[in-house]
């Protein structure tokens, strides 16, 4: 088995940054509803892969600049 | 709680009221013979045609008072951004429809199981209408085991793959 990931977001962070941008208007433009950014924001949610491109592309920013991936170790292995 | 919740809940008991209701009319003075199958079939029917209306009519209800509730809540908002909030609140995106089919698997295995304890009971020579009955029955649990998942999905969080 593979290490396990742990994905996490900026998305809070750049919705500071680009003009306090609401949760609203964020699901509006990305597409998605207001409570999938808030579980988003709340890290009780992983976008599909469609999603977070259009998260990024709605910051304007590479796809990399909103997501982040953590290897855990796997004590297991 | 979040809008998709709430809907959930009030569908979960809206399905426990009912239940209640059919079971007050099969243990009352005016439910059909023990062993008229027909009857019985008939007033499930009956009951599946009421449990339809009556969640079509509670969830209209329940939307006005969402939207009367939100307006309440927003009131220092325009009317443009809380019909905006409401829009947003009932849009279905990707992650309701994980949920969705995370938890109708769960409801739809609920219900398998109660299909087969139904013929299991009929291979053991148990009357066909309690047979009827366990099946009926294992699709409303199944049902409201549907909205408890979804309910603790959406809570909880859910993860793609």
């Amino acid at each position: 088995m593979g290490k396990k990931l742990t994905i996490t977001n900026k998305i809070r962070t750049l919705r500071f940054f680009a003009n306090e941008m609401t949760q609203l208007e964020l699901a509006e433009k990305a597409g998605a509803s207001r409570q999938t950014i808030m579980a988003l924001e709340a890290g009780k949610y992983t976008p599909s892969l469609e999603l977070a491109f259009r998260i990024a592309d709605v910051f304007n920013v590479p796809i990399g600049e909103v997501f982040e991936c953590i290897k855990e170790e796997n004590n297991n292995d | 709680m979040s809008y998709k919740s709430k809907r959930n809940l009030i569908s979960m008991v809206v399905g426990v009221l009912l239940i209640i209701a059919y079971t007050i009319y099969a243990f009352g003075k005016a439910s059909p013979a023990p062993d008229d199958l027909k009857t019985w079939a008939v007033a499930l029917l009956i009951f599946i045609g009421i449990s339809v209306v009556v969640t079509i009519v509670i969830h209209i209800l329940f939307h006005i008072g969402l939207a009367v509730g939100m307006a309440v809540k927003e009131k220092e908002n325009d009317d443009k951004k809380v019909e905006r909030i409401i829009e947003s609140s009932m849009y279905e995106d990707e992650r309701d429809k994980l949920i969705n089919l995370k938890s109708s698997h769960i409801g739809s295995a609920c219900a398998g199981v109660g299909f087969v304890a139904g013929l299991i009971a009929l291979a053991l020579g148990i009357s066909a209408v309690v047979v009827l009955h366990i099946i009926a029955g294992a699709f409303a649990v199944g049902s409201i085991i549907e909205g408890c998942v979804g309910i603790y999905l959406d809570e909880r969080g859910v993860r793609n793959g």
